[in-house]
């Protein structure tokens, strides 16, 4: 502690426009999320896994030389080697590729069960919760009646009907699927109809399309990406699923769960071919959940510290 | 509270009978003939089992028959088992897949609940993390791989428990769990993340400010307002959980009516399809329908909310 | 007179990512038994974390008691306390009232249980006893037909109804201490009178020492009979209640009375106090006020001032009361 003298004692002249500097930087609520999601490990690690194995989805087949339903008789269920490197299934395909295929085929499956969300059920949501009233009404009991019936048997009803098949899916998705994603967005709209802030920039003369554009949908946006990041998987499991009881996409196209499938059946003898599919097909469900729920703790603007 | 009750009742009601209706839509407007799978017919045979299956009459007779006997019961007959009335099949089968469903059901829903209780009160600490990566392998390896796994290793090359069929208390083991691991994820998941929303709640403060107990804490104010949110998925995991006996039975052998369904599908037999949709759509429905009753006892701001009106 | 709580020198901090924030900054201060203390300051000052810490309520981690200690009835220190004999004096010795009744009762426990609880455990109680004490208790708080309304649920209670109830909650075991952190903040004006008479019946009856917390003058001038006023993690000023209404020294509550808008003021502006408290993430060297204050001196930017005694039991901690500038300043 410095010695008090007397002469410190003297006025300071001010300087007002100091006062308001506020210290900490204020940061987008974008990047503060993008901050929180990189400090979860966990979350981060499922990320870059999920951008691993999209890529090597889109190249994987492209750095061997074979098709995913080339037969190659002379070389039928070889362990994974130097020019077959996951090895090769009864009928000598190359299950390198074929894992690659399989997993776009997955992952095709998941992005448009994604964009049915988005666009069926976020429009479908939001709609209804944008007019509310008797409209709302209306097309909530729709939902509720449509809800109750099961996703997976519809999805059977229309395989018979139309034939198994990705499109088929896809279709049964189109139904009922995306369901959740319009009663979370028409729950958080209505909420976020009443919140304060909507009626402050209201008042302060903002248009409605500000409004939507500025206020209502990035604070809808967080749900829903994150209920995407759940979705995904979901629908991809269930394709796997279906893929299992044998409704699932046509041979000779390979899904995860074809290949999984196909592994199981016949993983005492060469379980390399349930392996390989095993582990992507884990890894891809672990790394989807665990970046959704990294999501869920960086976006919710309540957990700030 | 009545009202609440009266208003599900009908909802539940308008659920099923639009089902019913649709399914009578998809399965008349399918292409291809109901007995393409059968032996060459005659086309004086194909009438005879067309009259016989009321297939000749106009449409909005066979949709009047239909509901008649849907609502006396009746769901007709199987086209590949000519022999067997529908409703006889799942009266037979319903049982090995009702009990394989609940075992699952009772068991996951308790061990979820441990896990995600647990997880919530050891936050962060690594109780917290191994309850969360079991819950995590949970929805991250399908049954249809872990069955034959743990159908391998502990049936057969370890010889532990049986491998398949439905003999006996221990053959009901490996299916069931096999069938629960999903739900353990959903419900610890879910238990962990209300737990932990309850547990920072102001009344929490309160109860701590009057220096409870952390058990007393934990036991009689967190559980009971943090069970609510699984309340709700209850149905949702049901549903899970009888889809999920279709491949569990293909699996282990068990002669439920999942075994049933996936061949119907198979042979295109119509009648035992459109039964047994109907039939696991009314199952759903009716557990929705208690789910809601049960969520409206629970939260007293429901149940005396309604009561007064 | 006996001394309820002696606080001195508390420090309490947080770990957050960005580094160590000073909520508390080395606050001393004591309740006479049978005293209101009004806590007064504005938001992020520190009071509701000094009012949580007597109760040691706040979570820890993060939070963590650097220094100080809190003598509790001349007898033990609270800070020294393990979490078991915590809970002993919690709810019994020392009770405390939240601010939003709305989120701080059990939705799913009826009122009755709410207060018996602390009843039970406390005392001991047989249930039934324990019940016609809640009945009495509500009676007491001004809750009529008490017998019915035992049984219900908090969402079957206006705002004002269940603070009452938390005021009854709080009382319950006649603790020595009630802590009332912002009581009234969250219920409207008239309902806030209400409330305000109630404490200062129920103090007369019980007892109970009192420390309210708010940023309501009015508040303090009805009820409190000292005054500790808080800034950035501080006590800049503390005195009786006429001391800090017509004798305030420190420039922080001149500028908080003179930011009140008197019935008697014919011009009727509103003089706010420029600018903003400082980030407790960094608290500045010297005093926390100079950014903000009119007399600013050059040790004011360099050393922190501590407390001065005017007189009696009125101090402030402001370099404007050093002896070397008593000469000049009135």
């Amino acid at each position: 502690m410095q010695e008090i003298t007397d002469n410190l004692f003297t006025p300071v002249p001010k300087q007002l426009n100091e006062q308001e500097k506020i210290t900490r930087p204020s940061i987008t609520y974008g990047q503060d999320a993008w901050r929180r999601l990189k400090r979860n490990k966990f979350a981060m690690a499922g990320f870059y896994f999920l951008i691993a194995i999209t890529l090597l989805a889109i190249i994987g087949p492209y750095l061997q030389k074979n098709g995913y339903d080339v037969q190659h008789l002379t070389a039928r269920n070889e362990m994974p080697n130097g020019s077959y490197w996951f090895g090769t299934d009864e009928f000598g395909r190359d299950l390198w590729v074929r894992l690659w295929w399989g997993t776009r085929i997955s992952l095709f499956i998941g992005i448009m069960a994604a964009l049915m969300d988005l666009f069926v059920g976020v429009l479908y949501g939001g709609i209804s919760a944008y007019y509310g009233g008797k409209i709302d009404d209306i097309m909530q009991r729709f939902i509720e009646v449509v809800y109750s019936i099961p996703y997976l048997l519809i999805t059977v009803l229309l395989i018979v009907m139309m034939g198994s098949g990705i499109w088929t899916i896809v279709f049964a998705y189109g139904i009922t699927g995306w369901i959740s994603m319009a009663r979370l967005v028409r729950g958080q709209i209505l909420s976020l109809k009443e919140q304060e802030y909507v009626l402050a920039a209201t008042s302060l003369g903002a248009s409605p399309w500000r409004i939507i554009t500025k206020h209502l949908i990035p604070n809808a946006l967080s749900f829903i990406i994150i209920q995407i990041t759940f979705t995904i998987p979901q629908a991809i499991f269930t394709e796997a699923f279906l893929s299992f009881l044998g409704l699932g996409v046509k041979v000779p196209l390979a899904s995860l769960g074809m290949l999984l499938s196909d592994g199981v059946g016949s993983m005492r003898v060469y379980p390399w071919r349930l392996l390989f599919p095993a582990l992507v097909f884990s890894l891809m469900m672990v790394s989807f959940n665990l970046l959704g729920d990294g999501l869920r703790d960086a976006l919710d603007p309540k957990f700030r510290k | 509270m009545y009202r609440f009750v009266l208003r599900r009742f009908a909802y539940m009601l308008i659920t099923f009978w639009m089902i019913v209706t649709v399914t009578f839509v998809l399965m008349h407007n399918l292409p291809g003939d109901p007995f393409a799978n059968s032996e060459k017919l005659s086309i004086e045979q194909r009438a005879l089992l067309a009259q016989e299956y009321g297939l000749d009459q106009p449409i909005f007779v066979q949709y009047k028959d239909y509901l008649i006997n849907i609502a006396q019961g009746d769901l007709g007959v199987s086209f590949a088992y000519p022999t067997r009335k529908v409703t006889e099949i799942i009266k037979q089968s319903f049982p090995a897949s009702a009990e394989l469903g609940m075992e699952s059901i009772v068991f996951s829903v308790i061990i979820g609940l441990i896990l995600g209780i647990t997880a919530a009160l050891k936050h962060n600490k690594s109780w917290d993390y191994s309850a969360m990566f079991i819950a995590i392998v949970g929805v991250s390896i399908p049954s249809f791989v872990l069955g034959p796994v743990l159908q391998y290793l502990v049936g057969v090359k370890w010889g532990i428990l049986p491998a398949a069929l439905w003999n006996g208390p221990s053959s009901r083991i490996l299916p069931a769990l096999t069938l629960s691991f999903m739900t353990i994820a959903i419900t610890a998941r879910m238990m962990r993340t209300s737990m932990l929303d309850v547990l920072h709640a102001d009344y929490i403060k309160t109860a701590r400010s009057k220096g409870l107990s952390q058990s007393a804490i934990v036991l009689k104010h967190t559980l009971r307002n943090a069970i609510l949110p699984i309340v709700t998925v209850l149905g949702p995991i049901t549903v899970n959980v009888i889809t999920g006996t279709l491949v569990v039975e293909q699996i282990f052998a068990i002669p439920g009516l999942g075994k049933y369904f996936v061949q119907a599908v198979y042979s295109n037999d119509y009648t035992l399809i459109m039964g047994l949709t109907i039939f696991y759509s009314l199952l759903l429905i009716v557990v929705m329908f208690l789910t809601d009753i049960a969520y409206g006892f629970i939260d007293p701001r429901i149940r005396l909310a309604k009561g007064r009106n | 007179m006996k001394n309820i709580l002696e606080v001195k020198n508390l420090k309490v901090s947080f770990h957050t990512y960005a580094g160590e924030v000073q909520a508390v900054r080395g606050v001393s201060f004591e309740l006479k038994k049978g005293e209101v203390l009004a806590i007064v300051g504005e938001s992020g000052c520190g009071k509701s974390v000094t009012s949580q810490t007597i109760m040691r309520l706040i979570p820890s981690p993060p939070s963590f008691i650097k220094e100080g200690s809190i003598l509790f009835d001349e007898k033990v220190d609270l800070l020294q306390l393990t979490p078991k004999e915590m809970e002993l004096i919690r709810g019994s010795e020392i009770g405390m009232i939240f601010q939003d009744p709305m989120t701080s009762l059990n939705p799913t426990m009826t009122i009755g249980k709410q207060i018996t609880e602390g009843l039970v455990k406390h005392q001991g109680l047989s249930k039934d006893k324990a019940q016609k004490q809640a009945i009495e208790l509500l009676s007491l708080v001004g809750i009529p037909r008490p017998e019915t309304r035992i049984k219900q649920y908090p969402h079957e209670f206006s705002g004002g109804m269940r603070q009452r109830v938390m005021i009854a909650i709080s009382l319950a075991c006649r603790p020595k201490l009630l802590i009332a952190d912002e009581p009234t903040t969250a219920l409207d004006v008239t309902i806030q009178a209400q409330i305000i008479d109630l404490l200062k019946d129920l103090q007369e009856k019980i007892g109970s020492s009192i420390i309210i917390i708010t940023h309501n003058l009015g508040v303090v001038a009805d009820i409190a009979q000292r005054v500790v006023v808080m800034y950035a993690g501080k006590i800049v000023e503390q005195g009786t209640v006429d001391d800090i209404f017509y004798r305030a020294q420190h420039p922080y509550t001149r500028g908080l009375l003179h930011s009140i808008l008197r019935l008697d003021d014919e011009k009727g502006e509103l003089v706010p106090i420029e600018g903003m408290p400082p980030d407790l993430l960094a608290p500045p060297t010297g005093c926390a006020f100079a950014a903000r204050c009119q007399h600013t001196m050059n040790i004011c930017l360099k050393e922190d001032p501590q407390p001065q005694l005017i007189q009696d039991e009125h101090n402030t901690a402001c370099w404007l009361l050093d002896k070397r500038m008593r000469a000049g300043i009135s």
